[in-house]
C-alpha cells in the first residue's frame, strides 16, 4: 500500500517536471511577448519616453491629455464607427451566405463557390487595398466609369467623410468575409439533414427554414463569430492606412492608426502606450459584456 | 411548392450565387491583366478584365528598380523560420497542455487562451522597446522571435491532440519509452493535420503582415513583400500602374498556392476551433 503510494506520488513529480519542461519554451515566450508588455502598457502611460532620452515619470498627464485630446473622441468614434458597421455586416452576412452555399445541391459548384468567397481572405491586405484605391478612384476608377455609363454621377469613394466608409465597408465584405463565411459554414454542415426534411414536410420556406431551424441552432458558432470578429475590428488598420489613409481628415484614422502615428512617427511612446491601454480596456469591456450576455440567447445543447 | 416553381428558385439562387462569385473574381483578374499592359492603356475606357496584352517587362521592370528578390526573400524567410520556431514551441505546450497532468494546468492554459484576447496594438509598443533594447530593431529577426508564440495555434493543437487515444502512448510507455520520445514518434506524427494547418495560418499571417514590418524595418534590403509595395506605389505614382499590379500580383502568387495545397486544412482548423469555442 506504501509502496503503491510512493510510485503514484513518483509519478506525479515527474509529470510536474515534464510537464513545466515541454511547457517552458512556449512560456518564456509567452512572458517576454505577452505578460511583459502587456504590464509595460499599464506603466509606460505614467512616462514620457521617446526612445532616445530616458524616460520621464510624469504621473497623470498623459491621461489628462487623453481626455482632453479632441481628436482622441472623433478616433475612438470612428473605430466604433467601424465596429457598428462591418461587426453586424460580417456576422450576419457572412451566414446568409453559408446558409446559400450550403443549399447548392451540386457538389462540385457549392465547393467552387467555397473557395471562391473563402479566397480573397488570405491574400495580402496591402496590395489588394493597393488596387482597391485604383478601383475607386473618383475619375480614372472603373467604378465610377459603369456609374457614369448608367446615366449617374461620379461617387466620391475615397474623398467624402461618409462614403469612405461605404467604400472600407465593401472592400472589408469582398476581402473578409470568406472568414466568418467559413467558420458558419462548417458550423451549419453540422446540423443534421433530418431537421430540414421535417421542416419542409411541415411545408416551411427556405426563409422560414433559415430563421426558424438554422439560426437558432448555431448560436454557438454566431458568439465565436462576433467575438472574434469584434477583436479584429477592433484593431482596424491596413484598410484605413492603404484606402484613405486615415482622412478625409481625421475622419477614417482609428484608434490602432492613431496608435502608430502617436508612438512611431512622433516617438511619443508614454502618449501612444495611453492610447494602446485605452483601447486594451475597450476591447476587455466588450468582450465581458458579449460573454456575460450569451446565456441570454446562446444555446449550447439541444438535446 | 409544385415543382417547376422548385427548380426556378433554385436557378434563381444559383445565379445570385454565381454573380456574387464573378464579382469576387474580377478584382483579381484585373490586377493580373493589367500588370501585362502597357503603362499608357491602364486606365483606358471600358476596362478590360482579361488580358489583352503580354507585356511581361513589367515584371522584369519591378525587379529591376526594386530589390524586389530581396523582398521575397525576406518575406519567405520570417514566414519559415518563424514558422519553425513556432511549430516547436506550439506542438511542445499543446503536448503539456493536453497529455501530461502537471500541477497548475488549468489556470495557465487559461491565462494562455487569455492571451487570444490581446490586440496587437496593446502589445507592440512595449514589444518594440524590448527589441530596441536588444538591437534588433531593423532586422528581420524582430518580426521572427515575437511571432514565436501564437495562442491561437496552442490552444488548435491542444484541441486536436486531446481526440488522440490514451491507449496510443500506455503501449509504448510499455516497452520503455519516454515521454520526449512519445512526443517525438507518436503524438507529432499523429498531429500532422492540424500541426500543417496552424503553420499554414502562421505563415500567411507573416507573410501577410504590414503594421511589424512598417514599425521594424527601415533599410530597402530587409522589407518584405508588403511593406516593399507600399514603397513600390508611393516611389512609381499613378503613372506606372501596371508594375505596381506586377508587384501586387507576384504577392498574391504563394498564397494561391498554398491554397490550392492547404484548402482542405484551413477548413479543418477552422472546425476545431469554431466547433469547441
Amino acid at each position: 500500500m506504501t509502496k503503491k503510494i510512493s510510485v503514484f506520488k513518483k509519478k506525479q513529480r515527474w509529470d510536474n517536471i515534464s510537464g513545466y519542461l515541454f511547457l517552458s519554451p512556449a512560456l518564456i515566450a509567452f512572458v517576454i511577448f505577452i505578460a511583459i508588455p502587456i504590464i509595460m502598457t499599464l506603466v509606460l502611460p505614467l512616462f514620457n519616453y521617446n526612445l532616445i532620452l530616458p524616460a520621464e515619470f510624469v504621473g497623470l498627464d498623459n491621461f489628462k491629455d487623453f481626455f482632453a485630446d479632441e481628436d482622441m473622441a472623433i478616433v475612438f468614434g470612428n473605430t466604433s464607427k467601424f465596429l457598428l458597421i462591418l461587426t453586424p455586416m460580417h456576422c450576419i452576412l457572412g451566414l446568409i451566405l453559408a446558409y446559400m452555399v450550403q443549399r447548392v445541391k451540386h457538389t462540385a459548384l457549392r465547393n467552387i463557390f467555397r473557395g471562391v468567397i473563402y479566397f480573397p481572405s488570405i491574400v495580402t491586405t496591402a496590395s489588394v487595398a493597393i488596387a482597391f484605391t485604383y478601383m475607386f478612384s473618383t475619375d480614372s476608377g472603373f467604378i465610377n466609369y459603369y456609374l457614369r455609363q448608367l446615366g449617374l454621377n461620379n461617387v466620391p469613394w475615397l474623398t467624402d467623410s461618409n462614403m469612405v466608409y461605404v467604400t472600407i465597408a465593401i472592400f472589408s465584405f469582398w476581402k473578409f468575409i470568406g472568414t466568418t463565411f467559413l467558420y458558419y459554414f462548417i458550423g451549419l454542415n453540422n446540423i443534421p439533414e433530418s431537421y430540414y426534411e421535417s421542416a419542409r414536410i411541415d411545408g416551411a420556406g427556405p426563409v422560414q427554414i433559415f430563421t426558424r431551424i438554422t439560426v437558432p441552432l448555431v448560436t454557438p458558432v454566431i458568439f465565436f463569430v462576433v467575438i472574434i470578429t469584434t477583436i479584429g475590428v477592433f484593431q482596424i488598420f491596413n484598410e484605413p492606412y492603404f484606402i484613405t489613409n486615415g482622412g478625409p481628415g481625421v475622419s477614417t484614422t482609428t484608434v490602432a492608426l492613431k496608435i502608430y502615428r502617436v508612438a512611431f512617427q512622433q516617438n511619443n511612446i508614454g502618449y501612444g502606450a495611453t492610447v494602446a491601454l485605452g483601447l486594451f480596456i475597450l476591447i476587455m469591456m466588450v468582450t465581458v459584456i458579449q460573454y456575460l450576455m450569451q446565456n441570454k440567447w446562446v444555446v449550447y445543447d439541444y438535446e | 411548392m409544385n415543382k417547376s416553381k422548385k427548380i426556378f428558385s433554385g436557378m434563381w439562387h444559383n445565379a445570385l450565387l454565381i454573380l456574387l462569385a464573378v464579382m469576387m473574381l474580377l478584382p483579381f483578374t484585373w490586377i493580373f491583366s493589367t500588370s501585362l499592359r502597357l503603362p499608357k492603356d491602364s486606365f483606358k475606357f471600358p476596362p478590360n478584365f482579361l488580358p489583352t496584352s503580354f507585356h511581361f517587362e513589367n515584371y522584369t521592370t519591378v525587379f529591376q528598380t526594386f530589390p524586389f528578390l530581396n523582398f521575397i526573400f525576406n518575406s519567405l524567410f520570417v514566414g519559415i523560420v518563424a514558422g519553425i520556431f513556432n511549430i516547436i514551441v506550439t506542438t511542445m505546450a499543446a503536448f503539456a497542455f493536453a497529455r501530461i497532468r502537471f500541477k497548475g494546468r488549468g489556470p495557465l492554459f487559461v491565462i494562455f487562451l487569455a492571451g487570444l484576447m490581446i490586440p496587437m496594438q496593446a502589445t507592440i509598443i512595449p514589444t518594440f522597446i524590448i527589441m530596441s533594447k536588444v538591437k534588433l530593431v531593423g532586422t528581420l529577426w524582430a518580426l521572427i522571435i515575437p511571432a514565436m508564440i501564437t495562442p491561437l495555434s496552442i490552444f488548435l493543437v491542444r484541441q486536436f491532440m486531446m481526440t488522440i487515444p490514451k491507449s496510443y502512448e500506455e503501449a509504448a510507455y510499455m516497452d520503455g519509452a519516454n515521454r520526449f520520445l512519445i512526443y517525438l514518434k507518436i503524438i507529432l506524427p499523429m498531429s500532422k493535420s492540424v500541426i500543417i494547418m496552424t503553420s499554414l495560418i502562421n505563415f500567411l499571417f507573416n507573410w501577410n503582415n504590414f503594421m511589424g514590418p512598417l514599425i521594424y524595418l527601415s533599410d530597402w534590403e530587409k522589407m518584405t513583400i508588403p511593406i516593399g509595395l507600399r514603397m513600390l506605389q508611393g516611389y512609381q505614382g499613378t503613372g506606372s500602374i501596371s508594375v505596381i499590379f506586377a508587384g501586387v500580383f507576384m504577392s498574391i502568387v504563394p498564397a494561391l498556392l498554398l491554397y490550392l495545397f492547404g484548402q482542405k486544412y484551413l477548413v479543418k482548423g477552422a472546425a476545431i476551433s469554431g466547433l469547441k469555442s
